[in-house]
């Protein structure tokens, strides 16, 4: 077999190394080489509208573009919140509900045709007046309306009155948001939301300038205009997008301060210098991984994570990093994940509406840790209830009652439930994502299941369709997962809320007004130590309860390449590449080795 | 005096004795058994069963290795044949009958019908098919009744044509006058005459149409379409891209294996088939 493709292999060979010497780095003026971050994305980007930036991928590449009033500290762990255009962190009322930011001055919007004279003018509160009400407007249809739904004051209302006129009007005064001077913002919200600061960081409520998206109109989304220190012009839907530094960027400088054990790792090094810290970045889009993993081989793309089929190659089982990736200056990185994976039940369907016993049978007989060792190497962890590690409400050493596999147990309850050895049962058909992977874990479900006499169906159905399937409540079980917007439980928490049913983030659509009434009261409270037992009572309950077959809280690996220097994972990626380095002598002296 | 033989055991007898043609009937004859005892649950039916480790390589503890899981291959290539045969078998009693139909009418009774049948089947078939099979199969929901249906639906173009091809040639033809002198009605003639001097080109077509089936069944499953819940040599051989990174080639080999003879059997028969059946040589010695 090996000996099969070898023709193929040495020939792709040539071609690369080719390629290669025309690719070598370009010389600036000032006679130092051209520094080029190179990243990749496995899923098509939408393009640069914050309002649209729901997904994972979008929101990213609108970071590097757009700015907004606060951001999490690049080094610091737990996540903490720092001023970006905000010149501080704002005045809050002793109530929680008015909110007075300082913007910073000197801000200017990047160069562009929509401007007088294309020349980029200055940013003004008045801007996050309008980029808020954007969200609002009906006409836009905004991705990021739920973020604050019902939070800011007048602004509901003033969104049904957009939707009844011909023509959304923005000049109109709103008691919740406004521009107190050019360098002033207010916020008044109508009842506490203690996760408004965390939205204000979110790409969704980033600013930007009413010249550009009334020049543009449909073609906003491909015109990024923002503050931001990367540039790029029109987006054309390409797998390949350019960003070159922004000359005019304001004076912004690396973190002095890290989290322990940062300054060893080297992440100081730059610290209080200007950002951004390269000249370009060019961010690639490669759906397929095994292109992924060739490209960054041959040192074309800076990091990404280990393909799953080539994970024995690499990680050597107790050693780590193997010594062939180590010669060549490859450095891995482990990636805690603030999300949890799970199989959920629709609460709607008769099946498992009031059938506690039955949930929680399906959920003791899931083999977890043979699950574990199959898809994510062992590294994951398996989650007790719905809250991550790593953030207020989640329980240490808490074991959930059923997560355990146990399949004496599962039997039991499947026979309390009314069902002995799945007499009576009908078959449950399973809706996943399709891809090759998330259909071996639906066959490793179903086989797990069967062992207790359930029978699954698993059915793979594209990501839209899901979506669909999901939000009209047509499901009887599905597969998703959910990653933090925030960190802080209430966004894991709310998946359970019953007011949040599909279409909105509760799914599964369950509805306990046990919880329920739990969960408004952790809405309105700010961070403290009540509020955390009370996240903790929640999480307890959703464990004895069983909502969904709960997964995991996935732990991938990465690596990265030797010459990329200030590089810490971190959830809410957006825009941190303007902090990133890379080490030219060293990348010449690697490149060699690839 | 040599026996006066019909046409079907003429026809018979010329593919048992050439010895390729016969395997190739022996074949079919028995991935037709394993079908039918897969679907009376003798074999196979514990194809979730894990046997083993997971990736172990073929022994003769299990002939064709394990799976991702530890599940024997084996039976899952034999829940394949039967989920193959099906889709073979019902892809072929839907295209055939909506094909001689169609053909048949339009050849037969020419005019506005004709141009309509053709119209018919000329837009239909510059649809790309795969495109066409994935399309009904989101109309459809996903599982196997979906591919059956998908796959009949796009699968009677050709059979249609040739169809109308023959009925044009033999509407003319001094029997069909005769029949016609004697006061025959059209679908008399059509039908009781025509059909069965034409019918070995169905025969010959379903041959073809079979295999045609069964590969496009592996395409679909391949691409997360086709079949669900069961196994499938299609799923079988997606399990195996990323496998063979690891030196895990039984999958993809069992798949395509069980694959291979079947398709080629169908083929073999097909031009067997062909040469047999054509009326022509009907009564010489081969």
């Amino acid at each position: 077999m090996k000996k099969f493709f070898m023709p193929l292999v040495l020939s792709m060979f040539m071609i690369t190394t080719s390629c290669t010497k025309s690719d070598s780095a370009k010389v600036k003026a000032d006679g130092s080489l051209e520094k080029v971050l190179n990243i990749v994305v496995g899923a098509k980007v939408k393009g640069f509208d914050p309002n649209q930036a729901s997904d994972r991928y979008s929101g990213n590449e609108v970071a590097r573009i757009y700015e907004g009033l606060l951001q999490f500290h690049y080094l610091k762990r737990p996540y903490e919140l720092v001023p970006n255009l905000a010149e501080s962190m704002p005045e809050v009322s002793s109530d929680g509900l008015t909110y007075t930011f300082k913007i910073k001055k000197g801000v200017m919007f990047h160069d562009n045709a929509c401007f007088p004279n294309g020349k980029g003018r200055e940013l003004t509160a008045e801007d996050f007046v309008y980029s808020i009400k954007r969200m609002a407007d009906p006409r836009e249809q905004s991705k990021g309306w739920w973020l604050i739904d019902g939070k800011i004051k007048g602004l509901n209302a003033w969104k049904e009155k957009s939707g009844k006129a011909d023509k959304t009007d923005y000049s109109e005064k709103l008691e919740g948001i406004q521009a107190i001077d050019k360098y002033t913002l207010k916020f008044v919200l109508s009842k506490p939301f203690p996760q408004f600061l965390y939205s204000l960081a979110m790409p969704f409520t980033y600013a930007v300038p009413k010249e550009a998206v009334q020049k543009y109109g449909k073609e906003f989304i491909n015109n990024p205009v923002g503050t931001g220190p990367f540039i790029t012009g029109k987006y054309t839907q390409a797998n390949k997008i350019v960003y070159t530094k922004n000359p005019n960027y304001r004076d912004e400088f690396y973190p002095t301060q890290g989290a322990p054990g940062d300054k060893e790792r080297g992440l100081l090094k730059d610290a209080g210098k200007k950002i951004p810290l390269v000249d370009k970045l060019v961010v690639k889009i490669m759906t397929e991984e095994q292109t992924r993993w060739l490209n960054f081989k041959k040192g074309k793309l800076d990091s990404m994570s280990i393909p799953t089929e080539e994970f024995a190659n690499v990680m050597i089982p107790g050693k780590g990093l193997s010594d062939s990736f180590k010669k060549q200056g490859i450095v891995e990185r482990k990636v805690v994940g603030l999300d949890v994976t799970y199989n959920a039940f629709n609460h709607e369907h008769e099946l498992f509406k009031n059938n506690k016993k039955l949930r929680q049978a399906m959920s003791s007989a899931f083999d977890r840790d043979s699950y574990n060792k199959k898809f994510y190497q062992g590294v994951s962890l398996a989650a007790q209830s719905v809250v991550p590690p790593n953030i207020a409400g989640h329980i240490m050493n808490f074991k959930g009652p059923y997560q355990n596999f146990n399949v004496e147990q599962a039997k039991k309850l499947l026979s309390e439930a009314g069902f002995p050895d799945g007499n009576g049962l009908p078959e449950i058909t399973l809706h996943y994502t399709y891809s090759t992977k998330s259909r071996q874990m639906a066959e490793v479900f179903q086989q797990n299941m069967s062992k207790i006499g359930i029978k699954i169906k698993p059915t793979g159905v594209t990501w839209p369709e899901l979506v669909k399937l999901v939000n009209t409540k047509q499901t009887m079980m599905f597969s998703m997962a959910w990653g933090a917007d925030y960190p802080d439980a209430e966004n894991f928490l709310q998946l359970l809320y019953s007011k949040n049913s599909a279409p909105g983030a509760n799914g599964s659509n369950y509805s306990n007004p046990e919880f329920d009434k739990m969960f408004e009261k952790a809405a309105i409270m700010s961070d403290s130590p009540e509020r955390t037992a009370l996240y903790e009572k929640m999480y307890k309950f959703a464990a004895e309860e069983v909502p969904w077959v709960i997964g995991f809280h996935r732990v991938t690996y990465g690596l990265i390449h030797g010459w990329v220097e200030n590089s810490k994972s971190i959830e809410f990626d957006h825009g941190m590449a303007k902090y990133k380095n890379i080490n030219m002598a060293k990348k010449a002296d690697l490149l060699k080795k690839l | 005096m040599r026996k006066e033989r019909s046409l079907w055991s003429d026809a018979f007898n010329r593919i048992v004795k050439d010895k390729i043609s016969l395997i190739s009937l022996i074949i079919v004859v028995i991935y037709t058994l394993i079908a039918l005892l897969v679907s009376m649950g003798v074999i196979a039916s514990d194809w979730q069963e894990i046997v083993g480790p997971e990736y172990a390589p073929p022994s003769a503890e299990y002939w064709l290795g394990t799976d991702f899981l530890g599940r024997d291959v084996l039976r899952k290539t034999l829940y394949g044949t039967k989920v193959a045969m099906s889709v073979g078998l019902f892809t072929c009693m839907i295209a055939i009958p909506v094909g001689i139909f169609l053909g048949s009418i339009a050849g037969y009774f020419g005019g506005i019908i004709d141009e309509i049948v053709v119209w018919f089947y000329t837009t239909f078939s510059s649809i790309p098919g795969i495109i066409l099979l994935i399309s009904i199969s989101f109309v459809l929901g996903k599982g196997l009744t979906a591919v059956y249906i998908a796959l009949g639906a796009t699968s009677w173009v050709h059979l249609c044509r040739l169809v109308r091809g023959e009925v044009i040639k033999h509407k003319n033809r001094d029997y069909v006058q005769a029949v016609t002198a004697i006061g025959g009605g059209h679908w008399k003639k059509l039908f009781v005459h025509i059909l069965p001097n034409i019918f070995h080109i169905v025969i010959i077509n379903a041959s073809l149409l079979f295999q045609v089936a069964i590969k496009s069944e592996v395409i679909l499953s391949y691409l997360g379409i086709g079949v669900q819940a069961v196994p499938s040599w299609g799923k079988m051989i997606d399990d195996a891209r990323s496998e063979l990174n690891n030196d895990v080639w039984w999958q993809l080999f069992g798949a395509t294996i069980a694959m291979f003879f079947i398709v080629l059997a169908f083929n073999i028969l097909g031009d067997a088939l062909r040469d047999a059946l054509d009326p022509k040589l009907k009564g010489k010695e081969s």
